[in-house]
């Protein structure tokens, strides 16, 4: 019984270790060169890094910009809606 | 109106025409409405407070509880900036915005295009003009407008350096 319990514990802990997830998604309204913008100057992404995460969202639909804890990415995705960005958080192995 | 331009402070100028500066109060003035009269399943408002959660409603609805009033909040402030920086610009004929006011400029403009591409019915990124000419064209300005203001922002940022090499 007591090795139940301790084998729960570990696995709610471990469930609770899943990192979450802040996503960009595509959208057809939004120019590259904000986007680009946006993750510069919010995430303090290089221009390299925010030009590639940002064709990312272009090519393939989306891309995930931060990983954390789930209080933050929920922070990082109401910032993306401040400045319009179409953001989604999710847990990392989701 | 003409591309927005550094100025040797920090700020962006950029000529502007009465009638530019009115239509786009008028345009600040119908997002500030919708954001405070909207009906939560219209579209457009659905794009500007979209869902945090794509598959758990109950978690999507639990953000939008604690998020949405202070997202509002903001984003008629910017455009409340909006409005008043183009109140300054009838004077004068140039738009003038410190690195702050920009950054408003440019999150509300986003949010006026968002509730244009929603009218427009525009869905995806290859999507034929539409057959509304008049607000295809508004929307086709305005993005012309945004590009050239985060130009210029970007020519003023202190990385701006490093961003061209």
């Amino acid at each position: 019984m007591a090795d139940t319990i301790e084998q729960t514990r570990v696995r709610e802990r471990s469930a609770l270790d899943v990192p979450w997830v802040t996503i960009v998604l595509n959208d057809p309204v939004n120019l590259m060169s904000y986007v680009s913008y946006v993750f510069r100057s919010y995430f303090g992404y290089t221009p390299a890094e925010a030009e590639r995460l940002m064709l990312q969202v272009h090519l393939t639909g989306r891309a995930v910009v931060a990983t954390g804890p789930r209080e933050e990415m929920e922070r990082h995705v109401e910032a993306m809606h401040d400045y319009g960005l179409w953001a989604t958080l999710g847990k990392a192995d989701a | 109106m003409k591309p927005f331009e550094r100025a040797d402070d920090g700020a962006v100028t950029a000529g502007i025409e009465r009638d530019e500066a009115l239509l786009l109060q008028n345009l600040a003035s119908q997002l500030t409405a919708l954001l405070r009269e909207g009906d939560g399943m219209d579209p457009a408002v659905v794009r500007l407070i979209p869902d945090a959660y794509p598959d758990d409603p109950a978690a999507s609805a639990e953000f939008r509880r604690f998020t949405a009033g202070g997202l509002i909040e903001r984003k008629l402030a910017n455009a409340d900036t909006l409005i008043l920086t183009l109140s300054d610009s009838i004077e004068t004929g140039v738009l003038r915005l410190d690195p702050q006011q920009a950054g408003a400029w440019l999150r509300s403009l986003t949010d006026i295009r968002l509730t244009l591409a929603s009218r427009l019915g525009i869905e995806s990124d290859d999507q034929a003009p539409s057959e509304d000419a008049i607000l295809q064209n508004l929307y086709d300005w305005l993005g012309f407008l945004q590009n050239s203001l985060v130009e210029a922002v970007d020519a003023t940022a202190p990385d701006a350096a490093a961003a061209d090499g």
